[in-house]
């Protein structure tokens, strides 16, 4: 076979840069592939879909054993399953998903799978249901079963015993069908007898109760009674939330399967990611885990010890299911850290999607079983797409005792109440299930009067369990709650208290003391119950909940942002109750507990007392006058006071920059100044503080400050020597405007002799006050950008306002207005990846550049020629490498299991999620697929100025987008002319357009292992993955003799720290850093990280690294390591609770080449700060 | 219980139990008729049953042929399109369902909506901007202003998309509400509330020109005493089941002026029935793969860069309603010929 040098063809091809077309020896190359009829998709590497295949795949933990409980033809497709009281497995399925084809009936299936000699294998399967829609999930209870259908969720009942459902009744109908694998899912019974039920981000559900009309526009979850016909939404956001876990306390726990946070603790009106319209979003637990689709938390004795309490997540990208461990950390929220597998793959097409505990207290895992799982970004009827196979595996451990299933269905009252303390999930929630249906009055009578015999710890969890199985039941709860609440006769238990308020909380309207209970767990030592005395009162009808409400703070001292929101959220949701009244005095306790309130709503109104308090001295730490400040600036209130405040003696530089910062916000948004004598601004402009200069420059434009022009000025003609100031000054001066700015600016434009850094300053600045001068201007300096670079963001400029690029394209149709090829190709790609689509300029740069026209995509024979090469020429270790070139900038917006930007998806399972033409489509033409939840929001302002990025918030007057670049700009409603979804990706095309052919195999190679078992899926281990990295600093080489590598971990302000992240395997290659020139030949590379540890004590930490010339300190203070070897385990000794920065030095020239540090998995009060 | 279907339906027809009437005299059907239901979940949920079509078919009678129903009822809908809008405000929906019009040219409309609304003290039954805010927006009055608001914008719009084959519009009022007993909630005042929203459809219908049939009525909202519904006609209170739409069926015909065939009380033309009412749920199931197809965001929306091509299969369920509509075309004609016999 010919050596085939085919081109890559992203973009444009600059043959001098060493692309070359190649399109003709591709079609050469294609005639000696196998499969190239099949073309459109490279259909390969279909996995073997005997069972034995997969069985031979699994990886599990000592112990454990797996076999198949049941396999296609007794079941198909399994999309969900739950189990019934009798033991029998109910399991939906679809073969129709995608999208039902025009003229098939629609015939998905509802299977019960029974393992009637209970060997662990199922030996009887029964169709229930055969005339299924995509049905996304099933629901055993009520004599019956419910299964959500699409749009619906049915009903079926067999009522005749011949196993097969011949009642059907829609019990909720307007469940939105946007995209199918968002399909209304996750139906789970909760322990107060209420069905769950979740959504995914696209699906916009409208449904009419009893009660009047729910909508929830988004993801989300329910909860639902189908006796009383009550549905209500209980949070928002998530983007797939595809698990739903009680743990036996009674909270919920979630995860996502495009989130990726692992596990999130949910609580009432919480809104997470992706809610739309949200002013904020809570985090997970693990941010940058894996994302996941299923969730159980494991319980009984099948399981060995150590496993009870923790949850498993099926990994369905990366064929595995994820287990995590989920602790106390002293805030109302949960830490989660994740431990070993419960078992994972190397087949293709192995899909765990859901998890059940069984009976028998084994694990039971639905496989979906397809090489092929989207289908946003794969055709619908890619012939790779399987729709035959499906598989339940059983996970068990083969020397522990099997649980004993109970006959709950047989059991009389009295035995239900027992077996509802039992241990086991899985009898509990059948329990549950089974006494719905019971005669009330027995049951009530039965759960009143059983006797406890155990310890006191467990009776608090059998009155939890008491409590939930009368609301199961419709009956009344008195007293109990109270007697949770005051842990009258029972242990003390926060978890305890918190699920007595949860209880409350869906009764609260109807349970006369629910005032007076959150009043008094407001006070409670616990946050989280704190947090449910929240939520309890936003269900309440009352004067004073804000009032109560805000008293959740008192004595808090560690940061809690669920408790912060929910607190933030009851201020707006019960405004209404409180608002007006601030107009004539506090309705609250303290002046800080109405700056939080109204900074909540955003309101001005009582904001006269927000200032006494501000002068009377009330609000001190720099973070309460940050707040004081934004709050103002957001609102547009009475200024004068602010302004005073920054004036006044006594002032810090911070201080004074924050309200400085908060004024020009003010402005912008509001349009509101001072009233004041505003040319004191000046005075700031004297400071030598660089951040107080740009606050005081950038403000005095839009205060119309012109005392200010001489400093702003000089400032800016200054720019070499103090980059940091000219931006501002250039702000300043152009917001100042007039024949003046544009006279100063056009003529450094055009000089010749100046600088290309003040050129293009000038010329951006130019852009901006005028794009048709700003456009003239900008060819020259265009023409003579070194290396054909444009570092000050010239074609920025032009992009940011839509008369830039008109303007732009006049300029380059002129015929003497030829670019170099270089700077024409920066533009080309800044223009393709705006959001606004210019084809006029990008067809006009092309021109003007002699670039060849765009062709980015592959040919089918060239697709097919290049997944070969990555299949055998592709080196993923040399692919990590490129991947981590600063010059490609991918770790700039994507993360790999969490270490890494947050502008793209995370890509830590991309390679077992995305087949490898995906893959190679997405670099080379980024926005021909773009993942959900990443696409780009374009804003057009009246003026004509275009923001695109993501939205980072939403308020009623605010829309704050956060850009490629990262930056957040806050636009004010009122100016938006336009706001629409761009097809185009954030991600710039051409971004691989400067490797060469191998080098782009490599990086597809290594995408492509990201996520599969072996080197490139990201492991639990807590390994420090991010990392700040000191950049060359003149002091060293002159001062290491002085105060030797002690010097690498002083607190020295001058010292830049830049960012780096771990390879996948955890370890930070040398050669990324920078080097430090020590003595003689000596050069040194150091890093740091932080921890943060709950109290003072030994911190273990795992430490990979050759050791002789490693020196390692906690704050200034050195640690000592072992002098020889490659591996230590050490204890640090730390001083005192919170963040401790950790520094590493080491010598590069003498072998030192990477390092690892990890905390291990089992050291507590412990964790890594990002 | 296939073979009971129409029984009551029948036995209204026999024994003429008088229906309200309203300005009907002119209501006529003509062959190959495109009849469009727009509504909430009163018209979506109809469509598992076909009682409806079923009984418009039947009274149109042997000589009318040809009859093209296409449901359009979106659960939680409201005269402003909250529940078609997708990702967009309520206007994204009142946009689609104006295109829906525009596309299936209809002869006649009908409308039904109000439950909703007047289970709302207020207007929090709707995302519409102009109905949040209007003043005192917790208030019934509100609430109803802006659902007459909104349904006249509605009719006027509709009749506009729909283009000048229209010839006739129907308002429906909602139906009453059922008590179905604790722990379902009491329906009493929610029932004297669609009763004002009745009367005010009533006169929006005078106002309009369109016909006005009184569902409220005829199902005995007006004789509603709050008891216990024996036995009761809806699933929840809220939603019927397939005997409340079978009397539905047979309220709506006479409210239109229209009467039923003789006859159709015998067995056999049950049986014919039946499979006619079958035929209509099938074909009212493939259509709503065509009008509301899954994955709307890949076909149609913000993502159809990505998976449009796959819209090219949407059209492809056409042929496929239509080989059904000849199929309904042939039983009914089976039915008409069994009574005739019988």
């Amino acid at each position: 076979m010919r050596k085939h040098k085919f081109s890559i063809k992203q973009g444009w091809f600059i043959e001098r840069l060493g692309l070359v077309r190649g399109a003709a020896l591709a079609t050469a190359a294609l005639l000696l592939l196998p499969f190239a009829a099949t073309a459109q998709n490279g259909l390969r590497d279909i996995p073997d879909t005997a069972v034995e295949a997969q069985l031979k795949s699994f990886k599990l933990p000592e112990g454990a054993k797996i076999n198949l409980f049941a396999s296609e033809p007794l079941i198909e497709k399994p999309l969900h399953m739950n189990w019934d009281a009798k033991g029998r497995l109910w399991v939906v399925g679809s073969s129709m998903y995608p999208q039902i084809e025009p003229g098939a009936e629609e015939n998905d299936k509802l299977f019960v799978i029974e393992d009637t000699d209970g060997d662990g294998v199922a030996d009887k399967s029964t169709v229930f249901a055969n005339d299924l829609y995509i049905p996304s999930s099933v629901l055993p209870g009520d004599g019956g079963v419910y299964i959500a259908n699409s749009t619906e969720i049915l009903f079926l009942k067999d009522t005749d015993g011949d196993g097969k459902a011949d009642l059907r009744k829609v019990v909720l109908a307007g469940f939105g069908t946007e995209d199918t694998h968002h399909l209304v899912h996750t139906l789970r019974w909760g322990p107060e007898g209420m069905m769950w039920i979740n959504q995914s981000i696209y699906i916009h559900t409208h449904i009419e109760t009893p009660y009047g009309i729910r909508r929830l526009m988004g993801g989300g979850m329910w909860h639902f009674r189908p006796e009383t016909g009550k549905a209500e939404v209980f949070m928002r956001g998530l983007v797939n939330p595809w698990g739903h876990a009680f743990d036996e306390w009674g909270q919920s726990f979630m995860t996502d399967g495009a989130g990726g946070n692992g596990i999130n603790w949910v609580f009432p009106r919480g809104t997470w990611a992706a809610t739309p319209g949200s002013a904020r979003t809570l985090p997970g637990l693990n941010p940058g885990q894996p994302k996941h689709c299923g969730l159980e938390i494991l319980s009984g004795k099948q399981v060995p010890e150590d496993y009870v309490g923790t949850m498993i997540a099926p990994d369905f990208r990366g064929h595995r299911v994820n287990r995590f461990k989920v602790t106390e950390n002293g805030t109302s929220a949960y830490n989660s850290t994740q431990v070993e597998d419960l078992v994972s793959s190397s087949h293709r097409a192995f899909r765990p999607i859901d998890a059940k505990m069984g009976p028998d207290g084994a694990i039971y895992i639905a496989d979906w079983y397809n090489p092929i799982i989207q289908h946003g970004e794969v055709d619908f009827r890619d012939p790779r797409r399987d729709h035959k196979h499906g598989r339940i595996w059983r996970v068990s451990f083969p020397g522990r005792d099997l649980e004993e299933k109970p006959e709950i269905e047989k059991a009389d009252e009295a035995e239900l109440v027992r077996l509802l303390n039992s241990n086991v999930g899985w009898v509990r929630e059948q329990v549950i299930v089974e006494i719905r249906n019971r005669d009330p009055d027995k049951m009530e009578t039965q759960l009143s009067s059983f006797g406890w015999a155990g310890n006191a710890k467990g009776y608090s969890k059998f009155l939890i369990r008491r409590l939930g199985a009368l609301q199961a039941i419709g009956k009344p709860t008195d007293g109990l709650m109270e007697q949770l609440l005051s842990a009258e006769g029972i242990d003390p238990d926060p978890k305890a208290r918190a699920a007595a308020l949860r209880a409350l909380y869906y009764a609260a309207d109807s349970h006369e003391e629910s005032k007076a209970i959150a009043e008094k767990a407001i006070a409670d030592d616990h946050p989280r119950v704190r947090l449910w005395a929240v939520s309890v009162l936003a269900q309440l009808d009352d004067p004073d909940t804000v009032k109560i409400a805000l008293r959740a703070f008192d004595g808090i001292e560690k940061p809690d942002v669920y408790l912060d929101f929910v607190v933030w959220n009851i201020c707006r949701e019960h405004k209404d109750k409180w608002l007006s009244q601030a107009e004539k005095t506090n309705p609250f306790e303290s002046a800080k507990d109405l700056l939080f309130a109204l900074r909540a709503v955003n309101s001005s109104i009582g904001g006269h007392q927000i200032f006494s308090a501000l002068e009377k001295g009330e609000f001190k730490s720099d973070q309460e006058i940050a707040d004081v400040a934004d709050w103002a600036a957001r609102t547009g209130t009475s200024l004068d006071p602010l302004f005073e405040f920054a004036l006044a003696d006594g002032r810090s530089p911070e201080q004074q920059i924050t309200v400085l910062n908060a004024l020009n916000d003010a402005a912008k948004l509001k349009k509101a100044v001072p009233q004041g004598d505003k040319t004191r601004l000046a005075n700031f402009l004297k400071s030598e503080n660089n951040g107080l200069f740009s606050a005081a420059a950038n403000l005095a434009g839009p205060w119309k400050i012109e005392a200010a022009r001489p400093d702003l000025e000089a400032a800016f003609l200054a720019a070499e020597k103090l980059p940091a100031r000219a931006d501002a000054a250039l702000n300043g001066l152009r917001a100042l405007g007039g024949p003046k700015t544009a006279q100063f600016l056009r003529k450094i434009a055009s000089d010749d002799a100046a600088s290309f850094q003040l050129r293009s300053l000038a010329v951006t600045g130019m852009i901006r006050m005028n794009p048709k001068v700003g456009a003239e201007l900008a060819i020259p300096v265009l023409k003579s950008a070194p290396n054909g670079k444009d570092p000050h963001g010239i074609f920025d400029a032009i992009l940011a306002n839509k008369q830039g690029p008109p303007a732009l394209v006049a300029e380059l149709n002129k015929p003497e207005n030829a670019l170099p090829q270089e700077i024409a190709l920066v533009g080309l790609q800044k223009a393709s990846s705006a959001a606004t689509k210019p084809q006029g300029l990008i067809n006009a740069i092309q021109k003007a550049g002699n670039l060849k026209p765009m062709k980015m995509a592959l040919t089918p024979p060239e697709m097919e020629a290049m997944m070969t090469l990555v299949a055998e020429k592709g080196d993923p270790h040399r692919g990590e490498k490129i991947y981590r070139r600063a010059a490609l900038v991918c770790t700039a917006c994507h993360a790999i299991g969490g270490a890494g930007g947050v502008i793209g998806p995370d890509l830590v399972s991309i390679g077992s999620s995305a087949p490898v033409d995906y893959l190679i489509d997405s670099l080379l033409q980024p926005s021909v697929k773009i993942k959900e939840g990443y696409h780009t929001v374009l804003v057009t302002l009246k003026n004509g100025d275009a923001f695109a990025g993501a939205i980072a918030s939403e308020t009623g007057d605010e829309i704050v987008i956060r850009d490629a670049t990262g930056n957040e700009n806050r636009i004010p409603k009122s100016e938006v002319a336009k706001k629409e979804i761009s097809p185009v990706s954030l991600m710039p095309p051409g971004l691989t357009a400067q490797l060469r052919e191998d080098e782009f195999v490599d990086l597809v190679r290594f995408m492509s292992e990201l996520g599969k078992e072996g080197d490139f899926s990201t492991k639990p281990n807590r390994y420090v993955r991010h990392w700040k990295v000191l950049q060359p600093h003149e002091r060293i080489r002159d001062e290491i003799g002085h105060y030797s590598e002690k010097i690498f971990a002083e607190n020295d302000k001058t010292y830049v720290w830049t960012l780096l992240y771990s390879r996948v395997d955890g370890s930070l290659p040398m050669d990324d850093l920078p080097q430090q020139i020590g003595r003689g030949k000596n050069r040194y590379g150091v890093a740091s990280f932080e921890i943060e540890v709950a109290a003072a004590g030994k911190v273990p930490l795992k430490i990979d690294a050759k050791l002789a010339d490693t020196h390692l300190f906690i704050g200034e203070d050195k640690i000592e390591l072992p002098k020889e070897g490659s591996q230590a385990s050490i204890e640090i000794d730390v001083k005192k609770p919170g963040k401790h920065k950790i520094t590493m030095a080491g010598l590069l020239n003498w072998g030192w080449d990477s390092v690892r540090v990890e905390i291990p998995s089992d050291a507590t009060g412990v964790e890594l700060v990002k | 219980m296939k073979r009971s279907a129409l029984t009551l339906l029948s036995l209204f027809a026999a024994s003429g139990i008088g229906i309200p009437q309203e300005n009907l005299e002119a209501f006529q059907l003509k062959s190959d008729d495109s009849i469009i239901f727009v509504g909430n979940t009163f018209f979506e949920r109809s469509q598992r049953y076909g009682q409806i079509e079923t009984a418009i078919e039947l009274a149109a009678g042997p000589e009318i042929t040809g009859l093209k129903f296409r449901n359009l009822g979106w659960s939680g809908d409201s005269v402003f399109g909250d529940a078609r809008s997708y990702f967009g405000a309520p206007k994204e929906g009142r946009d689609r369902l104006d295109k829906g019009m525009t596309e299936l040219k209809p002869n006649v409309l009908f409308f039904c909506y109000g439950t909703g609304a007047a289970m709302s003290q207020g207007t929090d039954w709707t995302y519409e901007k102009t109905a949040q805010n209007r003043a005192a927006p917790t208030s019934f009055e509100a609430g109803l202003a802006s659902f007459l608001e909104g349904y006249g914008q509605l009719i006027d719009r509709s009749k506009a998309a729909a283009g000048t084959q229209l010839r006739e519009v129907v308002l429906i009022s909602p139906p009453p509400l059922e008590n179905l007993g604790a722990p379902l909630p009491d329906q009493f005042t929610n029932n004297k509330n669609i009763a004002k929203y009745r009367d005010a459809i009533r006169d929006l219908a005078k106002e309009k020109g369109a016909k006005f049939v009184d569902l409220f009525a005829a199902m005995g909202g007006d004789d509603f005493s709050g008891d216990t519904a024996n036995p009761p006609l809806t699933d929840n209170g809220i939603h019927y089941g397939n005997a409340g739409y079978e009397k539905i069926g047979s309220a709506l015909v006479t409210g239109l002026g229209m009467k039923l065939p003789e006859g159709l009380v015998d067995d056999t033309v049950q049986g014919k029935v039946a499979e006619l009412r079958d035929a209509v749920v099938k074909k009212n199931r493939t259509f709503f793969h065509r009008w509301r197809p899954a994955n709307e965001t890949y076909l149609f929306l913000f993502r159809k860069h990505e998976q449009g091509n796959n819209a090219k299969e949407i059209p492809m369920f056409d042929p496929i309603v239509k080989e059904q509509e000849s199929k309904i075309g042939e039983l009914r004609t089976a039915v008409f010929e069994a009574a005739r016999k019988g």
